[in-house]
């Protein structure tokens, strides 16, 4: 909730104060961060009449002076060279800017200089730099995700304005909840490290002002991860709501696009998702597909009963009634099939690749299972032609992470079978993953075999077998928030920014993944929050992943690791 | 949550800059007299809708930025909604006189009775009447701000069916309540009213001499009161879910795709887009047209012709 009301409450105040006709002019980031957390109906009763985007090359030169603008943009070089354009000719009667993080002093030079008719009423910074798809979720959806796998010197550049766009993402949330945090990051990443110190010396030296607010007993925490640390997350196929939706189909910013998927009518063409206005996905987000089945046909049960009685209109009270509730029925009606829809195709994709096949043994390879056991799996489903190839790489990618180092022969030989067998695979790409993210480069303990207690803990665990063996698997993330609920990160692989420290528990905890979040990791965040443990943890990553995601973010990586001379 | 105001510091360095190019100009006012406007269309408090009239044209050095009147559909959209606000009021109104003809009391209450309906049929005509105007809205006015057009109305459409649904369920709740009154006191009565074969059979069973003349003809009389009263009110009732029907077409839904920022703006995008190639579509065929090459061919024709005639007529 925390999330979502901070971007509504900023765009509350950015129109309330405003009276009459206004136009709202956003630029492509800041639609995808309001889009999420207010809609267009609402937007209508402030009296906002018509959005546009800052640099739409399609608006007409009419002036429009009874209308008042109020922008909404990102600071950035671009989106002030439009302001710019605009402000010496201006279209509408009066000008107000807010911006969603920093201004240098420069920036508000070169307005001022382009602002020659003076109709720009007040500047503003608004903090409201993320996107807030869930209450306690939010990413940055940013373009270029793959650069974090490279080291710096391979892309100077780019690296920067990576860098430069998460530490501003992370500190627009810090001020958004008024807080200033402790920061910890993890040792063996330099990305984790360059963008924590960023961070730091933002908030404590630059803008330490800005910053300054009334301290707590107890600092938040800031702890910058790297998505590397657990590279089997996202490789791994769902079967929650709504993390299977976006494996399968995908949600981008709350949205399904359906329209690739076979012939639908036109209102379900593309749909929404979103645990604020929906009631039924809200409590069905992170149920298992056999209990969605279940809820679903309950639904449709009710929806029946209440259209059955709308078909008996006998006098004038049904006819009052019917149109009384026609509203609602409506609603309800779009929302019985939106669901339908996603379901049914879902099924179909299941159906189609043999997921639940596959499924299971990539459950057996990152939760338990002897490895013998595993290459036999492995090799049986490299071997069946109905599976695809997606799921193919994902397999022996996961057998790789795995068994990486228990017997490398038999690891040859299912790399051989896969080259052979799937058409498009990119060669290398394992091995590729295996430098990346293997053994050596991994601070947590991603399958809880490296020390004794979490051997026995696993034992204990495939002793008394699990409810159900497609959603045995739990993130890394899960331990890591155990970990700081006990109060027992530890610092040598966790190390402090600085010289921060902090005596026990934090009561806020943002954790940021560098490289990307699942929605999987974000329930595991959602129902430990909802166990009351008296720690409030926030989610954050550059991009959400599923596994399509996170396999082209190593190919790209891939290719310009190849071309570049100075690699690793 | 954290904000910071960067006015100040803006508008120092605008006045910096301005003074560095007033020098220019020949203009007497200096950076004072902008400013203090500013403030004081900042300080004025506007009612909804009102249009920016009241800037002057400013001084002479500001000549390219002259405020223009708003479109003439603004003033439609602003009648609508000072109509909804009229209805509004009188719907407090109504709400009052239900509350009194509900109440027991000794007189008839015809006069509740007629004002309810009076109040009734003129907020129903006000609705009515701001629909159609609605409705006009989307086709007056030019193709530049149609989506401002199009939002406006949308937004319009809105506040009257919230206006109509509040209207109808008040109603239903006065008519139950008094079907439930005069339920009370002539139990029996109602029930012949609705049940005629039977009460009637009733009737005789019950005792030869019942009801005498007199008892007889109050009955019929209260019987048509009320049936005239709640055959009212339905009218009214499908009147208005008349008009519902028709608004409902004009309301987005909310949660639904229909009603994200992103998708609205995408899809005016998009048409732009396709009108574009429609219209360099419809240029091209057009140019190539075989019309238009007929048409100039035969008019050369016509004109070598004529020269030729003329020279024929100066030869000969």
């Amino acid at each position: 909730m925390v999330l979502i009301s901070a971007v509504r409450d900023y765009i509350n105040r950015m129109l309330q104060d405003i009276s009459g006709m206004k136009v709202l002019i956003l630029d492509s980031h800041t639609v995808s961060i309001v889009s999420v957390g207010y809609s267009q109906s609402e937007l209508l009763q402030k009296e906002v009449f018509l959005v546009e985007l800052v640099d739409s090359i399609y608006k007409s030169k009419e002036p429009m002076s009874h209308l008042k603008a109020v922008y909404f943009l990102r600071p950035t070089s671009e989106n002030i060279q439009h302001l710019r354009q605009q402000l010496a000719s201006p279209r509408f009667g009066e000008y107000h800017l807010f911006f969603s993080n920093i201004l240098k002093d420069t920036q508000i030079h070169n307005l001022a200089d382009a602002d020659e008719q003076e109709v720009v009423q007040q500047i503003q910074e608004f903090y409201a730099d993320f996107v807030a798809i869930d209450p306690y979720h939010f990413t940055l959806n940013m373009p270029s995700n793959h650069i974090y796998m490279l080291p710096a010197v391979v892309d100077p550049s780019n690296s920067q304005h990576f860098c430069d766009r998460v530490v501003d993402g992370i500190a627009s949330i810090f001020l958004a909840l008024k807080r200033r945090p402790i920061i910890r990051y993890q040792r063996n990443s330099d990305i984790a490290k360059r963008i924590a110190q960023e961070t730091a010396k933002l908030m404590y030296q630059q803008e330490s002002g800005l910053f300054d607010f009334r301290r707590m007993e107890v600092s938040p925490l800031l702890l910058v991860i790297d998505r590397r640390d657990d590279p089997v997350t996202p490789l791994l196929n769902q079967w929650t709501y709504q993390a299977m939706v976006h494996e399968l189909i995908g949600i981008q910013d709350n949205k399904v696009d359906l329209r690739n998927i076979g012939k639908l009518p036109k209102d379900q063409q593309e749909v929404v998702l979103s645990s604020e206005q929906d009631a039924f996905f809200k409590a069905n987000m992170y149920e298992n597909f056999g209990d969605i089945g279940m809820n679903i046909k309950r639904l449709v049960d009710e929806f029946q009963q209440i259209s059955k009685s709308n078909q008996s209109i006998q006098t004038i009270e049904d006819m009052a009634k019917f149109v009384d509730k026609y509203p609602e029925y409506r609603k309800m009606h779009g929302n019985v099939s939106k669901h339908v829809t996603l379901v049914t195709e879902m099924s179909k994709i299941v159906e189609e690749r043999k997921l639940m096949l596959v499924s299971e043994t990539e459950q057996e390879l990152a939760c338990n299972g002897g490895q013998v056991a595993a290459f036999e799996a492995v090799t049986n489903l490299l071997n069946n032609e109905s599976v695809s190839d997606i799921d193919r790489l994902r397999l022996v990618m996961l057998y790789a992470l795995r068994y990486e180092k228990e017997s490398p022969v038999q690891l040859m030989q299912l790399f051989n079978k896969l080259a052979s067998r799937s058409a498009k695979y990119k060669p290398g790409l394992v091995q590729f993953v295996l430098k990346q993210a293997g053994v050596d480069k991994r601070t947590g303990d991603l399958f809880g075999n490296r020390d004794l207690l979490n051997i026995a803990r696993n034992m204990a665990r495939g002793l008394k077998g699990v409810e159900n063996v497609y959603t045995q698997h739990q993130p890394l993330l899960f331990q890591t928030m155990e970990s700081i609920s006990k109060g027992r990160l530890r610092d040598v692989d966790y190390p402090y920014v600085g010289n921060h420290f902090q005596q026990g528990r934090p009561q806020e905890v943002v954790i940021f993944i560098v490289g990307g979040t699942t929605y999987e990791e974000s329930r595991s965040v959602a129902l430990q929050n909802a166990s009351n443990s008296g720690i409030r943890f926030i989610l954050g990553g550059s991009v959400v992943l599923n596994s399509k995601r996170f396999l082209k973010d190593l190919e790209e990586a891939q290719r310009i690791a190849r071309s570049s001379t100075a690699v690793i | 949550m954290a904000t910071r105001n960067r006015t100040v510091v803006y508008r120092r360095h605008r006045d910096a800059v301005k003074s560095v190019r007033a020098p220019l100009f020949s203009s007497a006012s200096g950076s004072g007299g902008p400013v203090i406007e500013m403030a004081s269309l900042l300080g004025s408090n506007r009612s909804s809708y009102a249009p920016l009239s009241t800037e002057d044209p400013g001084p002479s050095s500001r000549d390219a930025f002259t405020v223009g009147l708003p479109p003439s559909w603004v003033d439609d959209s602003e009648q609508v909604a000072a109509n909804i606000q009229r209805a509004r009021a009188k719907m407090a109104e109504l709400v009052k006189a239900h509350a009194k003809a509900l109440m027991p009391s000794f007189e008839d209450g015809k006069e509740d009775q007629h004002l309810i309906e009076a109040l009734t049929q003129e907020i129903t005509d006000i609705l009515r009447r701001s629909e159609k105007r609605l409705q006009k809205l989307s086709a007056s006015g030019s193709a530049e701000d149609s989506n401002v057009r199009k939002n406006v109305q949308r937004s319009l459409a809105t506040d009257l069916q919230n206006l109509s649904v509040e209207l109808r369920r008040k109603q239903s709740t006065y008519l139950k309540r008094l079907q439930q009154q005069k339920e009370g006191p002539d139990g029996v009565d109602l029930e012949m009213n609705l049940n005629g074969n039977k009460s009637s059979l009733e009737d005789d069973e019950f005792s030869d001499v019942g009801f005498n003349e007199q008892q007889m003809v109050k009955i019929k009389k209260g019987q048509q009161e009320r049936e005239r009263e709640i055959n009212q009110v339905v009218q009214s009732v499908n009147e208005l879910a008349q008009i519902m029907k028709d608004l409902s077409v004009l309301v987005i839904d909310q949660g639904t795709i229909v009603d994200r920022i992103d998708y609205n703006i995408q899809t005016v995008a998009v048409s732009v887009d396709e009108g574009l190639k429609q219209l360099q579509k419809a240029e091209r065929t057009q140019k190539k047209g075989g019309m238009v090459r007929c048409a100039t061919v035969l008019v050369i024709m016509c004109f070598i012709m004529l020269v030729l005639l003329i020279l024929k007529e100066i030869l000969f």
